[in-house]
């Protein structure tokens, strides 16, 4: 057995490791030959290879000693204006030693940067391009500022395709002698929607359970790893019952740390499972659009969630009196 | 025999007085030119909120120059006799004795409506006779019925002193009563205050008089009676005016942290909005005020805060329209800063084990918390060998290990093969 977590482990080294996006490694090999790279914008889902895709490019570039010619900053954790100002700015004026005349640095999650943050980085990025290139990973390049973006190269990372994400597994599963069932493998794609991370995480986190690894058994892994019973809060809130709906919400977000993403995308897949009126289904639709767009751009999950909530209480309502 | 403090303590002599140096220093210069002739302006006109010092400013001036002090306020401003009385008194240059005199016309606020626009006129014709140096006290200089007044004066404002001087008076009294008083209940009386000296001593009095020590826990009763009556105050407002104006008023007169009162609207909605049409519009306003919070967060643009207040009062208050108004329904403390304070402990030790995650897997130790934990726990319950190897390798201490196994026997398996 091992001791790593599988997503360190088996994460690609090189570009020619990774398995999908084919577009984009092949440009960023251009950049590699080159031995010179823009400032780029890699967008796009989580655990689609963004974060790798930089380090391999840093790798390839820089050879064996590259991590001393990269600096990775993660914006949610450092999310200030101070940070750009002090840490990103001593980083990147002084000058790399070596054949490569710059530095990289790597932004991650660089949409929870606030605007102050974005101002002060454009400059940085101005006025220090010779000695460093930026690389800024986002899931939505719609909260970057328009002056960033034009600064960059944009890099749109999609989905893995079924097949790039079977393959992948099946080296992992093959290295650490895991026995898998086809049915636990096609279960795992199907609830994490070609997030490897998270589809890595799973394989893990089922594998240390030392039994063969089928749809029940992931089932069962994702099942304990979101604990959230949208479901139950769901019949809660359309019962009448909103208080105790946003109680179970905020336990679902303050002891379990779910994310407020997930259990929308879940309160959708079950609105249109349910028995509710075809109607009815399509008018919560847009409600839920709605209320997930403002959760990009508001301040809490939970108050944005529970307003949706309410929205549930009023439809059962209505429902109920055959409106 | 009881002595309100504010007399007892007033200041005697003008170096006394709390703050307003600067306009101290105006007023005394204007009452010095006096002795060189009648000067341009024959009044002052010193306006302030209430409770800086002004009538106290006059008053021990007064005493620091010699001078007689006549005094009038309000009500005495009514009568056509009283008035020329008063005029004439200011008319002549000094006193029998030679001692000079100096007219004070208190509470100029005080003169109100269509009845009493004769004081206003009455203290023109003061000031165009007088002889000696009229002073006039007010809260607002600029209220429309002084407009003609203000021409005949120079105009003197007083401001609030800083919390600090009000402190620094505080301990004086405190010296002078023998109480021993700690900083922090001293700063606590002057913030509550709002800066306003005269309420700043009353409330000092009423809690440490007969006291040789005033601690903070003396008082600190006072700040959270004071912050349940002024939230419930707007609450009450807000959910059952239905009037956006009143609404959004509430808001300006309480002063309330916003943040804080967003957590008490957003608590107690639910249950004063019984109708579930009206609880989904309600819910809707303040998720419309989240949004406008989500922006000032990210462009600091703080200038969006008064859409933030739009939408958590009026947009709130407008949301009734069925529910029924039923009896007295208490309000209650917002459950959610209730749980931020019990599972503080548990997000602390989240946050940690996400920082260790965040050094070798490089992710947010935010986004550990969600996309890691969960599965480290499941390997941390079932394989205590794999779940000992990703101890050494993320480095947990102990404590992680016990929170990510869910029990001690588990825990200790896994520090045991740790080793």
């Amino acid at each position: 057995m091992s001791f790593e977590m599988w997503t360190e482990k088996y994460r690609p080294q090189s570009l020619d490791e990774m398995v999908n996006q084919k577009e984009i490694v092949e440009r960023l090999e251009s950049f590699v030959d080159a031995r010179n790279i823009p400032h780029c914008i890699f967008a796009g889902p989580p655990g689609t290879g963004k974060t790798t895709a930089a380090l391999c490019l840093a790798h390839d570039l820089y050879g064996d000693g590259w991590r001393e010619h990269l600096l990775e900053l993660n914006a949610s954790d450092e999310r200030g204006i101070n940070v750009v100002r002090e840490t990103v700015k001593t980083f990147a004026r002084t000058r790399s030693i070596g054949e490569i005349p710059f530095k990289i640095m790597i932004l991650d999650e660089a949409d929870n940067m606030t605007g102050d943050a974005q101002q002060a980085l454009r400059r940085t990025m101005e006025r220090f391009t010779e000695t460093c290139r930026f690389i800024l990973i986002c899931n939505y390049s719609g909260k970057i500022i328009e002056p960033i973006q034009s600064r960059c190269a944009p890099f749109r990372f999609s989905h893995l395709r079924r097949e790039d994400h079977d393959d992948y597994l099946q080296s992992i599963i093959k290295k650490e002698n895991v026995k898998m069932s086809h049915g636990g493998l096609e279960a795992i794609f199907e609830i994490c929607e070609g997030d490897l991370r998270k589809a890595i995480n799973t394989l893990q986190a089922a594998a240390s359970l030392r039994r063969e690894i089928d749809t029940e058994t992931v089932y069962s892994v994702v099942g304990r790893a979101n604990p959230a019973d949208v479901q139950e809060m769901m019949k809660l809130a359309m019962k009448g019952d909103f208080i105790e709906a946003r109680k179970r919400l905020r336990d679902m977000i303050v002891r379990y740390g779910v994310a407020g993403s997930d259990i929308i995308r879940q309160i959708h897949i079950e609105i249109f499972r349910s028995a509710l009126p075809d109607k009815w289904k399509i008018k919560l639709a847009d409600v839920i659009g709605e209320i997930d767009f403002r959760m990009t751009q508001g301040a809490s999950e939970e108050v944005q969630l529970s307003a949706l909530l309410a929205r549930l209480g009023e439809a059962g309502h209505e429902i109920e009196r055959g409106s | 025999m009881y002595t309100a403090w504010t007399v007892k303590h007033k200041p005697h002599s003008l170096p006394e007085v709390v703050g307003n140096s600067n306009a101290i220093q105006k007023l005394s210069k204007w009452v010095k030119s006096w002795e060189k002739g009648v000067p341009k302006k024959r009044a002052a006109f010193l306006y302030g909120p209430p409770g800086v010092g002004k009538t106290v400013s006059v008053e021990t001036l007064a005493n620091d120059f010699s001078m007689e002090l006549v005094e009038r306020n309000a009500s005495d401003y009514r009568t056509a006799e009283a008035v020329e009385k008063f005029a004439g008194l200011a008319s002549q240059y000094g006193t029998l004795y030679g001692r000079r005199r100096l007219i004070l016309l208190d509470e100029m606020d005080g003169i109100t409506g269509t009845a009493d626009r004769g004081g206003v006129r009455a203290a023109i014709q003061v000031i165009k006779e007088a002889r000696c140096p009229v002073v006039l006290v007010a809260n607002n200089a600029y209220d429309p019925r002084f407009s003609t007044l203000r021409r005949y004066c120079l105009l003197i404002e007083f401001t609030k002193p800083t919390v600090l001087q009000i402190i620094k008076h505080l301990k004086t009294i405190c010296e002078h009563e023998g109480i021993e008083a700690d900083d922090q209940v001293l700063k606590f009386i002057a913030d509550r205050s709002g800066r306003d000296v005269r309420s700043a001593v009353n409330d000092l009095q009423a809690l440490a008089q007969g006291r040789k020590r005033l601690a903070y826990e003396d008082a600190s009763w006072l700040a959270e009676r004071d912050r349940k009556e002024a939230i419930f105050k707007v609450l009450q407002t807000i959910f059952y005016s239905g009037d956006v104006w009143e609404a959004k008023r509430a808001l300006d007169a309480a002063d309330v942290d916003p943040d804080m009162l967003f957590e008490w609207i957003y608590e107690n909605v639910p249950r004063h909005f019984t109708d579930p049409h009206d609880l989904a519009n309600a819910m809707d306003a303040l998720s419309l005020a989240d949004v406008y919070r989500g922006r000032i967060r990210s462009t600091q643009d703080w200038s969006l805060l008064k859409y933030v207040f739009d939408f958590m009062t009026a947009g709130v208050a407008v949301a009734r329209e069925r529910s029924k108004l039923g009896g007295w329904i208490p309000f209650r403390f917002p459950e959610r800063i209730r749980i931020m304070g019990q599972t503080k402990g548990l997000r602390a030790m989240q946050s940690s084990i996400g920082m260790r995650i965040k050094r070798r897997c490089h992710i947010s130790s935010v986004r550990a918390i969600r996309e890691v934990i969960p599965y480290l726990q499941i390997i941390f319950e079932s394989n205590a060998e794999m779940a000992a190897g990703l101890s050494r390798w993320l480095d947990l201490d102990e404590d992680m290990v016990n929170y990510l196994a869910g029990g001690e026997k588990q825990a200790s398996a896994i520090m045991k093969r740790m080793g």
